[in-house]
């Protein structure tokens, strides 16, 4: 029987051929598709491509009309290029990776509003779970509203003990109390020093009554042995006295740490009480944060979620990897990468280059260049941070410009570091509603500054905006302002000049926000001028009412809490003082039968 | 509608007179690959061609193919805690890492939990499958096989003319 049928050679050429055909007339879609595809799951939002040509013999693709939509908002692009040119290296695409020896891109511009919404990319990939997750972030920030109601409005605060925090945490601290007392008690009863010390003092006026000369030998070493027993057994009593003693301490320290509490939690009512009355506010850095928190905090939220995906898809280290496998009927799996030193990384751009002109009458005129290089897959295998630059590359106004850097150190598991820059003069600043008021401010033509690093979990950030040509719109469509949002509208239209500064610092579980404006100042000091009093009053009045609800409930806590703690000392001390006065009559007898007994004899130390 | 004819025709002949059930069950055992593995991988062209070129049943493999596609959805999470296993096995590390940063392998995608396990899984149970399709080819030709051909169902399909292009791809 033949091993090979060999007429089926023909058929079989054929059909790679077919396949290798096919191949050649899809190629140029199917890559389009995947990087449409790839690209919206690896960045989180849409991503579309014009046209894709791949230049086989020069080992390079052309992509035409990128557009990235912006996942913060999806009627508008974040970037947008014309032409892209990847030259890629052959021999790491050998290899199945990717590696860019040079990226251009012309015509780009940043911003452009596009023809259709952007489809929000939903799922659980990791983009759309970093979207998640810096949104959740961006809700830590207990951004305040401002309020503007008149102080006529002010009337009766109606306060419901069960809403407090203080009359909740008293309660809670009376029961704690409670349980403390009763655990003492307990103990006491465990220990059992009634009976101890009783057993010890029949056993001293056993031994006052005996004659050791008359025991005789045996019987002065059976009164012995007895006496050092009891010894024991009080010495026994006094180190669980000692250490009923330190539980005390602990259980007081515990208590009064309760009782501080309960200050915070009526400092905490005094702002319940405050927010139920809806007093205004004229506090400077409220107003900062009331303003220009939000607006801030959009800006932090962004710069994190690009670190966030910096993080994950340019891990450190040179241990292997796993990526999500491709899609498919099957069941996709999991890809494992496995870098080796002195190999190619997976995904690699060593020079990408960003030609941007702008002309025209623009203060931004010129040409610039925007540099990136050493994007990778596997920092610590490329051994250089990845490093964005942005430089003019041709003369223009000296009174704008853009400068754009960052760096993404991720070469070094132990110090992981992402930070950027960037500063932008005499751009047209974006239009920002003030949260809460009908006002609407054009900051015009100005400067505008974001500093941002994260280095492992500590983050810091700075963005600053300034400008001299700010004009305020009044969006008061179906409403009156109210006098005081008269007061505040009076004070703003008639300022030209804004500086914002936000900064957030931090933890990234616990970030704090602190936003100063030179608005704040204006606006707080004629609302002090003119509501500071009545303002004043009104909490004055709000703090009455809180510890009228609060002291009845509060005072007996602490006396109750004084009292346990008081018993209790008091209780081990008359406990410790009976067991150290029978201890001292039994060491006497101790004393007296060995002055009975044969100098050969010798007693063993007590250690007492 | 073809395909699927063609595909029903080569399995009652297959079962009948083409080929011993030695070569079946090897069409079989080969086929299985195209079945258990996912198909558009490097190794299911080599497995295709080995079908075609060697002188093994071809309806045998694309029974084999049609028998193990739902065993190959079945088993995904089995092939995945394999290739899992294997691919972070700490003494095969150095194996793995050095296929990874070879020319050509990679697009073998080896690295893939789904296509390594389900690779292996197929080589081990290749043998078996042969073996048992050996087995029951011969019963099924030794028992209702006879009864099977004569039956107007089986003449209809035999006398399809799509049936005439696999001929092509009969063992001799």
């Amino acid at each position: 029987m033949k091993i090979f049928r060999w007429k089926a050679i023909g058929p079989l050429l054929l059909f790679l051929a077919i396949i290798a055909i096919l191949l050649w007339l899809f190629a140029e879609p199917v890559a389009e598709d995947t990087t449409e595809e790839v690209g919206t799951e690896l960045l989180g939002t849409q991503v579309d491509i014009g046209k894709l040509d791949i230049h086989a013999g020069e080992a390079a693709v052309d992509l035409h009309l990128l557009e990235i939509a912006d996942p913060f908002n999806v009627a508008r692009n974040l970037v947008e290029a014309e032409e892209i040119r990847l030259k890629l290296n052959p021999l790491a695409l050998a290899e199945k990776k990717l590696v860019v020896e040079n990226l251009r891109l012309g015509g780009v511009k940043f911003g452009t509003t596009r023809k259709t919404p952007a489809k929000p990319v939903e799922g659980d990939g990791f983009a759309p779970q970093a979207l998640r997750s810096v949104r959740e972030w961006a809700q830590r920030f207990d951004v305040p509203i401002l309020k503007l109601t008149p102080i006529d409005t002010v009337k009766q605060l109606v306060l419901n003990p069960t809403q407090l925090t203080t009359v909740k945490t008293a309660q809670a601290l009376a029961g704690r109390a409670d349980s403390a007392k009763k655990g003492l008690e307990q103990s006491f009863k465990q220990l059992n020093v009634e009976q101890t010390v009783d057993s010890a003092r029949a056993l001293a006026t056993r031994l006052k009554a005996t004659d050791p000369r008359k025991l005789g030998l045996e019987g002065t070493r059976k009164a012995v042995e007895d006496t050092r027993a009891s010894l024991k057994q009080l010495d026994a009593t006094k180190r669980q006295l000692d250490n009923l003693e330190r539980q005390v301490k602990g259980g007081a320290g515990s208590l009064s740490a309760g009782l501080q509490n309960l200050d915070e939690a009526r400092k905490k009512d005094y702002a319940f009480a405050r927010g139920l009355l809806k007093l205004p506010t004229f506090s400077a850095p409220e107003i900062g944060e009331a303003f220009f928190g939000k607006v801030s905090i959009d800006r932090f939220q962004q710069a994190l979620y690009y670190t966030e995906l910096a993080r994950r898809y340019m891990p450190p280290g040179l241990l292997p990897k796993q990526d999500p496998g491709p899609e498919r009927l099957r069941a996709a799996g999991v890809n494992v990468r496995f870098p080796k030193e002195q190999a190619w990384p997976k995904f690699l751009v060593q020079l990408g280059q960003v030609d941007l002109e702008i002309g025209g009458d623009s203060p931004l005129r010129g040409a610039y260049e925007a540099v990136v290089q050493g994007l990778t897959s596997d920092p610590t295998l490329y051994g250089k941070p990845t490093i964005v630059r942005t430089s003019r590359t041709a003369e223009g106004s000296a009174i704008a410009g853009i400068d754009v850097s960052a760096l993404i150190d991720h070469v070094n598991p132990q110090r992981v570091r992402d930070s950027a820059s960037a500063r932008l003069r005499g751009v047209d600043l974006p239009t920002l509603d003030v949260p809460g008021l009908p006002f609407r401010l054009n900051p015009g033509r100005g400067a505008a500054r974001l500093d941002f690093a994260l280095r492992n979990d500590q983050l810091s950030g700075r963005w600053s905006l300034s400008s001299n040509q700010v004009a305020w719109a009044l969006d008061s469509a179906g409403r009156k302002l109210n006098t005081l949002e008269g007061l505040v509208w009076r004070v703003v239209s008639g300022l030209k000049d804004l500086s914002v500064d936000a900064r957030v610092s931090g933890g990234l579980r616990a970030p704090k926000l602190a936003v100063s404006s030179n608005l704040d100042r204006a606006i707080a000091d004629r609302l002090q001028a003119v509501i500071g009093e009545e303002v004043a009053k009104a909490e004055k009045m709000v703090r009455a009412k809180v510890d009228s609800v609060v002291a009845g409930r509060v005072e007996p806590v602490r006396k109750q809490i004084v009292a346990v703690q008081s018993q209790a000392e008091s209780r081990l001390g008359s406990e410790r003082k009976r067991v150290e006065s029978v201890e001292r009559e039994l060491q006497a007898e101790l004393k007296r039968l060995s002055g009975g007994l044969a100098p050969e004899i010798k007693l063993p130390k007590l250690g007492i | 509608m073809l395909a699927l004819l063609k595909l029903i025709q080569s399995i009652i002949k297959t079962l009948h007179s083409e080929g011993t059930p030695g070569q079946v069950a090897a069409g079989m055992a080969l086929g299985a690959a195209l079945g258990l593995t996912p198909l558009m991988n490097v190794h299911n062209l080599l497995v295709f061609s080995l079908i075609v070129i060697l002188n093994v049943s071809f309806g045998g493999g694309m029974l084999g193919w049609a028998l193990f596609v739902p065993l190959g959805f079945i088993l995904d999470p089995v092939f995945h805690a394999i290739g899992l296993q294997l691919l972070e096995a700490p003494s095969l590390r150095e194996l793995w890492t050095s296929m990874y940063n070879t020319p050509l392998v990679p697009y073998t995608n080896f690295n893939n939990t789904v296509v390594l396990g389900s690779v292996v899984g197929w080589v081990v149970l290749a043998v078996p499958i042969f073996f048992a399709a050996r087995w029951a080819v011969a019963r099924y030709r030794a028992t209702i096989g006879e009864r099977v051909q004569q039956s107007k169902f089986y003449q209809a399909i035999t006398a399809s003319k799509a049936y005439n292009i696999y001929r092509l791809f009969r063992p001799e």
